[in-house]
């Protein structure tokens, strides 16, 4: 009886508007806050400081586009070499991208920044610094270090893309006799291209999130700005809230566009006319007039000349002479620069291992049980007897991804769902949780809990609960994605035997989904590791934190204190992913495919 | 039917949650027995770890004898430059005693007690390099977001004749940051509170110095809730007798005085009602 109605779509249309009605009703009416909204100060000037807080905010998203643009720029750059420079016969070059990619990929960003910020400068002779220095440093420091860390991931996007080409199609292409250029021009990268977009894409919304650290170097990017308005007027909750808002809308932009490239990518029956196509099409416009009418005519021409020097098979005595000459100076070019990045890296290690001599051991000796386990078990009046650094990271992540598996597995199956009821509060939640920087998503839990529910939490527990609600929309994608990579036909052989959605969920598609969804968490485990150095504006005592007492502290081993902590968020994370990887390779063994 | 109970019992939860702190804060600490007072971490000598990893520092032994006074039990709460403010809102500690100066602003959302501490704003730099505010006005200077020395430095700067003084500040999250900013050479001056520059110029002792006249006054209270005249008044009576019977200048010269790295003689007193 209830089903029946529940299947009818104005049914699920009441249901959903009377619970939005019902909670504007509780929160508008009903609850008492005992806390006074003050949303004038976001658009009135302020009286005390004869500034609009508003106005500073839009600044900041200007900031924010900004250091989004040339961090993507630098991202997609630096990513496509290193992608490649990772598939290179040059086992050198191959090994140094694959350390600089595990490297960012394995190590939080914050701390990344720090490095940059804080260390780079020193390395430097002093008329180098003062020219750096000369440049808005803190801007460019927060965009490279942004785009150099997008670059590690948008590379390995780039490495499976082009590794993904199916075994049997590379086999006939060679095969058939074309060259490996050929190959690479005609088959792989045409192929490869629309395999890649599409993550892409979500790296590049990642950076646009990732942007929102630059605050940590005095940037006054959006979410400076949004703190600041909070310290001038307490108001934290209208400030993040507004802050909010505009990641979100920029996220949705971003999102907008992106569904467009893929929807203009797709070739399959390319009839595809949704209005984000139709957007990116306006843009495309121009290059496409120009191809039809310069490129087109032009390549036709230089194809046309080819083809007869190739009829041709009579080469004069003075040609064949330049050919081979060409040839071996383009060897020798490639020699030389072997040996000129040879030279490069040598140079690097040794400059990294004479670091290493004169680094103070002792202190790290001295420190290290601090940065593991901090105060334990010495301070009585804490909850956790004064765990922090290494030690705390760990139990936040493993807290946070243990709670987030609940919420994120029916969130996802919510995602996946007919019924609008289940579906359309999940798409809210997702898209309102990854349009947003987790360290917007940590204030706000962190001002929104009081104001809801008049009640606090420790630090540790507020920000385990933001990481949680952060990591559950992440993983609600996994899940989503797992179950759509089950053939449909397996659904519908089980709806015929007749079996209900539950038993169909649980007896048929979850088995296999969360079989394959464990590389994936994996990744997502190291990512929540990593991102739980961004609780330390909370003032919770976990690694980065500690890290930074015990630096501010000795003031004299800041190189060592950060070499380590960056090693102790490395070397979990790297092992984690090798683990994942090793993982994904034993439950899909047919991925593993033909040199290329 | 198992959604509606899980509704239900958040509903009851909240409510509950809702009246539990509905109670005045004084009478909360009197019946527990226990005060919960926020200081920061990384204020150098106000409140910090030292080399033994334990928490120490002015605000930490005025904050033992406050609780002493009032006669309860304290509960040391970390808090930063950005939570002393939401802690106190939000009923998380009942005191703060966090490098907190008293302003008008401020007064708007916490109460404070009277002034305990008093303090100027300075700018610090490498030693030699500047006689005053005035050399440093074409380069960066650091300072702390969310902070007074923050509005006080644009000010001082705009008083200079610069016209774009957002272009010559670095607002960076902790003191910490300020210093090793300065340290490297990314700025000409870190302006904050004297005697916070003072705790940090003693850890390279002769390396730098303050600059220039005190830029402000800042009168130091201590955080406390919103409308709880009952512990105000205990608060304030509490530093009153510390100061008469001396136990405050004890505690002061522990670590301001003449023989200490942070050296600051005091040249004010604390009002006293008769």
């Amino acid at each position: 009886m209830i089903r029946f109605w529940l299947e009818k779509v104005w049914v699920q249309n009441t249901v959903l508007l009377a619970i939005a009605a019902i909670m504007t009703y509780y929160w508008g009416w009903v609850f008492d806050f005992g806390y006074k909204f003050e949303w004038s100060m976001l658009y009135t000037v302020n009286e005390t400081y004869q500034v609009n807080l508003g106005l500073e905010i839009l600044k900041g998203l200007w900031v924010t586009v900004k250091i989004t643009a040339i961090s993507a720029a630098i991202g997609l750059g630096l990513g496509t070499v290193l992608g490649l420079s990772r598939l290179s016969d040059f086992k050198p070059l191959r090994y140094t991208a694959t350390c600089i990619i595990e490297f960012f990929r394995n190590t939080p960003l914050l701390v990344v920044l720090f490095f940059f910020y804080f260390a780079f400068p020193r390395a430097l002779p002093d008329a180098a610094r003062e020219w750096i220095f000369s440049f808005h440093f803190e801007f460019w420091t927060a965009a490279v270090a942004v785009g150099m860390y997008t670059s590690a991931f948008m590379a390995e996007v780039i490495r499976a893309g082009l590794q993904s080409i199916p075994k049997g199609i590379l086999e006939a292409a060679y095969s058939s006799g074309l060259s490996y250029v050929q190959v690479l021009r005609k088959i792989i990268l045409p192929l490869a291209f629309r395999e890649i977009i599409p993550p892409l894409g979500s790296e590049f919304l990642n950076n646009m999130k990732n942007t929102s650290l630059a605050m940590f170097v005095g940037v006054a990017d959006m979410t400076w700005q949004a703190q600041q308005a909070e310290a001038l007027t307490f108001k934290g909750f209208e400030a993040t809230t507004a802050a909010s808002v505009m990641y979100l809308s920029f996220s949705l932009i971003i999102s907008f566009v992106l569904n467009g490239v893929n929807g203009k990518l797709r070739t399959v029956g390319n009839t595809n006319r949704s209005l984000p196509v139709l957007f990116v099409s306006l843009f495309y416009l121009p290059f496409s007039v120009a191809s039809s009418a310069l490129f087109n005519p032009v390549g036709r021409f230089l194809r046309a000349r080819r083809r007869q020097r190739a009829a041709s098979t009579y080469v004069s005595a003075r040609q064949a002479a330049l050919r081979m000459v060409a040839k071996r100076a383009a060897q020798a070019a490639i020699l030389a620069g072997k040996a000129a990045f040879l030279l490069l890296l040598g140079s690097c290690l040794y400059v990294t291992i004479k670091g290493l001599i004169t680094f103070d051991w002792a202190a790290i000796v001295t420190e290290f049980s601090h940065l593991i386990i901090w105060q334990f078990p010495h301070e009585e009046a804490d909850p956790f007897l004064g765990m922090g650094g290494f030690t705390l990271s760990f139990i936040i992540a493993v807290v946070a991804i243990a709670a987030s598996f609940l919420i994120g597995l029916v969130v996802g199956l919510g995602r996946c769902s007919n019924n609008r009821i289940f579906r359309i509060p999940s798409l809210l939640y997702i898209e309102l949780i990854r349009g947003n920087p987790l360290i917007i998503v940590i204030y706000w839990v962190y001002f929104l809990i009081p104001v809801l529910f008049n009640t606090f939490f420790n630090t540790v527990w507020s920000a385990s609960i933001a990481l949680t609600l952060f990591t559950a929309a992440y993983l609600a994608e996994i899940v989503r994605g797992g179950i759509q990579n089950i053939p449909p036909g397996q659904v519908e052989a089980a709806t015929a035997s007749g079996l209900t959605y539950w038993q169909t969920m649980r007896k048929i598609i979850l088995p296999q989904a969360l079989k394959q969804m464990i590389p994936p968490i994996v990744g997502l485990f190291i990512a929540i590791f990593k991102d739980t150095s961004l609780v330390s504006i909370l003032g919770v005592m976990e690694l980065t934190s500690v890290a930074k007492a015990v630096d501010n502290r000795l003031m004299v081993a800041s190189m060592e204190i950060w070499t380590t902590t960056a090693l102790l968020y490395f070397i979990p994370c790297f092992l984690m992913s090798k683990y994942a990887a090793a993982l994904e390779r034993k439950l899909s063994p047919e991925k593993v495919n033909l040199k290329m | 039917m198992r959604i509606g109970k899980i509704i239900a019992m958040a509903l009851a939860a909240t409510m509950m949650a809702s009246t539990a702190f509905a109670g005045a804060v004084y009478d909360k600490v009197m019946q527990d027995k226990k005060i919960r007072i926020g200081i920061m971490t990384d204020s150098i000598p106000g409140a910090f770890f030292d080399a033994k990893g334990e928490w120490t520092g002015f605000d930490y032994d005025i904050s033992t004898e406050l609780a002493k006074r009032i006669g309860v039990e304290i509960e040391r709460v970390k808090v930063n430059n950005k939570t002393r403010i939401a802690f106190i809102q939000q009923g998380r500690i009942d005191v703060s005693v966090a490098n907190m100066t008293h302003t008008r602003e401020r007064d708007k959302s916490i109460d404070f007690s009277i002034t305990y501490f008093f303090d100027g704003q300075k700018v610090l730099s490498k030693k030699g390099a500047f006689a005053s505010l005035a050399d440093m006005k074409d380069k960066k200077i650091a300072t702390m977001q969310g902070t007074t020395s923050e509005i006080n430095i644009k000010n001082a700067l705009k008083a200079l004749g610069v016209a774009n003084p957002d272009e010559h500040i670095i607002s960076f999250q902790k003191e910490s940051e300020c210093f090793q900013a300065l340290e490297m050479g990314r700025v000409a001056g870190w302006t904050t509170d004297a005697t916070i520059l003072l705790g940090y110029a003693a850890k390279k002792p002769g390396a730098f110095e303050l600059v220039g006249d005190f830029l402000s006054d800042e009168p130091y209270g201590m955080g406390l809730p919103q409308d709880d005249s009952a512990l105000r008044d205990a608060v304030n009576a509490a530093l009153q007798d510390m100061w008469r019977d001396g136990t405050y200048m004890n505690i002061y010269n522990k670590w301001y005085g003449p023989e200490t790295p942070y050296a600051m003689p005091m040249t004010n007193q604390i009002e006293l009602w008769p």
